[in-house]
């Protein structure tokens, strides 16, 4: 009897210890989103200029721009970097827009279960596809080439139009 | 033996040709509802040491705002009087086309520059088209301002009627102008204008391209354009005498004749085949020119797409043209 409860108690520490480490290795990559949107402004040469600013309230047709930074506040070389962003329903991707330094873009029709890059894309309708248009994608995926080294912050971006 | 005969001409104003297209309502032709919040969370996986990790990022918010905008379009063509004629109705439409619930406010205005004659507004001059019968009927519902101000979700439209009087002055031709202004009661002015917490679910209203404000122009116009028209028949039996027996041949003549001045644009004879008769086929004739049954360039066809009639279209008609005599056959069956 006593032996058992000595081994739940192990066990039960064992369990600490893996809730532990996993908080500390998440800790490893910061990781933030930012959405801002495009605001006109003329410029004292009568020019009008684009600049981003802090996204709140949109209305339909206007264009927001998203910008996830990640970090590896680490010390140990992070691999496999993948940044996953859905499209919300209300919102239409620009095409083209998707950028990330290194990174290889493809996008998802299907809710994120698949990827494929935008020229490889097809949507089946009944017994035909057609090449499927930015208003069909659901998710943007990036794909870090390399590795991201401790220290090091990459950043994903893309535009949308709100419906 | 007198056979059901019906003849009926129509005839239109010159230059009323303007086609209203509506567009039905589509899935968010307004845009995403205002109010609606736009989320977004992305998620970053990695591996460290051969362990597969997975983050989310924050959460961002975006607040769709309530776009103000709204279209006046005339659902009428030009819309024929007479001089003194009393409540005659012109039809537009009032469509919500910003992406919030919106009350607008309607208001006519019948001295409108360019017109040769001003209508005079009814007593009560604005009605809803309740019944959508396109013209005033008594179940029709007359607009109160801010009383029943017509409030309308994002793509939805409402039929309104202005009514008028004609004066007894102007001349035939002349053309008097009638418009509606629909206005958003949340506000106006020039687009891009913000209302702070304005909007449906107090979000930013912003006033859109139409500046929260359209208008629209309905015409009347004098046509006193008067027609006669006569139809006459010969029958001719199969043993050469004129009796209307079983076999029998109708020669049918029908004259047109605009009798005033003016021009009856765009018009039509449309004579449906007597009961108890039979088409004879290929008898069609203007003028004493023949016309093919078919239904192609010439100015006429046997027209078999309803109750079998003849048509033969006459074109804009004046007291110059002199009569115009349409004859086709029958045979009584």
């Amino acid at each position: 009897m006593s032996d058992l409860i000595k081994k739940g108690t192990v066990t039960l520490f064992a369990a600490a210890l893996l809730l532990a480490s996993a908080s500390v290795v998440a800790q490893q990559l910061d990781v933030r989103t930012v959405v801002q949107k495009e605001e006109r402004v003329r410029a004292e040469s009568g020019e009008i200029d684009t600049r981003l600013v802090p996204a709140d309230t949109v209305l339909p047709g206007e264009k927001v721009v998203y910008t996830i930074t990640f970090t590896n506040v680490g010390g140990e070389t992070a691999g496999d970097v993948v940044v996953s962003n859905p499209i919300d329903s209300s919102l239409t991707y620009v095409d083209g827009s998707a950028f990330g330094a290194g990174m290889s873009v493809e996008f998802s029709v299907d809710g994120g279960q698949s990827y494929a890059t935008a020229d490889d894309l097809v949507i089946a309708e009944g017994t035909v596809s057609r090449p499927a248009e930015p208003e069909d994608y659901t998710h943007i995926r990036w794909t870090l080439d390399g590795e991201l080294e401790a220290g090091a912050t990459g950043v994903a971006r893309f535009s949308a139009t709100v419906d | 033996m007198m056979l059901p005969a019906t003849l009926r001409l129509r005839m239109a104003a010159a230059a009323c040709s303007l086609l209203v297209l509506y567009t039905a309502d589509t899935a968010r032709a307004a845009g995403v509802p205002a109010g609606t919040l736009i989320e977004n969370t992305a998620t970053v996986t990695y591996e460290l040491s051969g362990t597969p990790i997975s983050i989310d990022t924050n959460t961002t918010t975006i607040t769709v705002a309530e776009r103000i905008d709204v279209v006046v379009t005339r659902q009428s063509p030009q819309v024929l009087v007479q001089p003194g004629e009393t409540d005659r109705v012109i039809l537009f439409r009032v469509t919500n086309t910003g992406n919030g619930d919106e009350a607008f406010t309607l208001a006519i205005d019948s001295n409108v520059a360019g017109s040769d004659f001003n209508p005079v507004p009814a007593a009560t001059s604005i009605y809803f088209d309740t019944d959508a019968s396109g013209d005033l009927s008594p179940g029709d519902v007359a607009y109160q301002p801010g009383d029943n101000d017509p409030e309308l979700p994002p793509d939805a439209s409402v039929d309104v009627l202005l009514v008028n009087d004609i004066p007894t002055g102007p001349a035939n031709g002349d053309i008097g102008r009638t418009e509606l202004t629909a206005a958003s009661t949340t506000g106006t002015g020039a687009p891009g204008t913000n209302l702070p917490t304005q909007g449906d679910d107090g979000v930013d209203a912003v006033i859109g391209t139409s500046g929260g404000i359209a208008s629209e122009v309905g015409e009347y116009i004098v046509a006193d354009v008067e027609i006669s028209v006569s139809k006459s028949q010969l029958v001719s039996d199969p043993f050469g005498g004129s009796e209307p027996v079983p076999g029998a041949t109708i020669t049918y003549s029908i004259t047109v004749e605009v009798t005033s001045a003016g021009t009856a644009s765009n018009a039509f004879v449309r004579d449906p085949i007597p009961q108890y008769t039979t088409y004879s086929a290929e008898t069609i004739e203007l003028n004493g020119s023949p016309l093919t049954d078919a239904v192609d360039s010439d100015a006429g066809e046997f027209d078999t797409s309803g109750d079998p009639a003849v048509v033969v279209r006459l074109g804009d008609l004046s007291q110059a043209d002199g009569p115009q005599v349409v004859e086709f056959r029958v045979t009584i069956d």
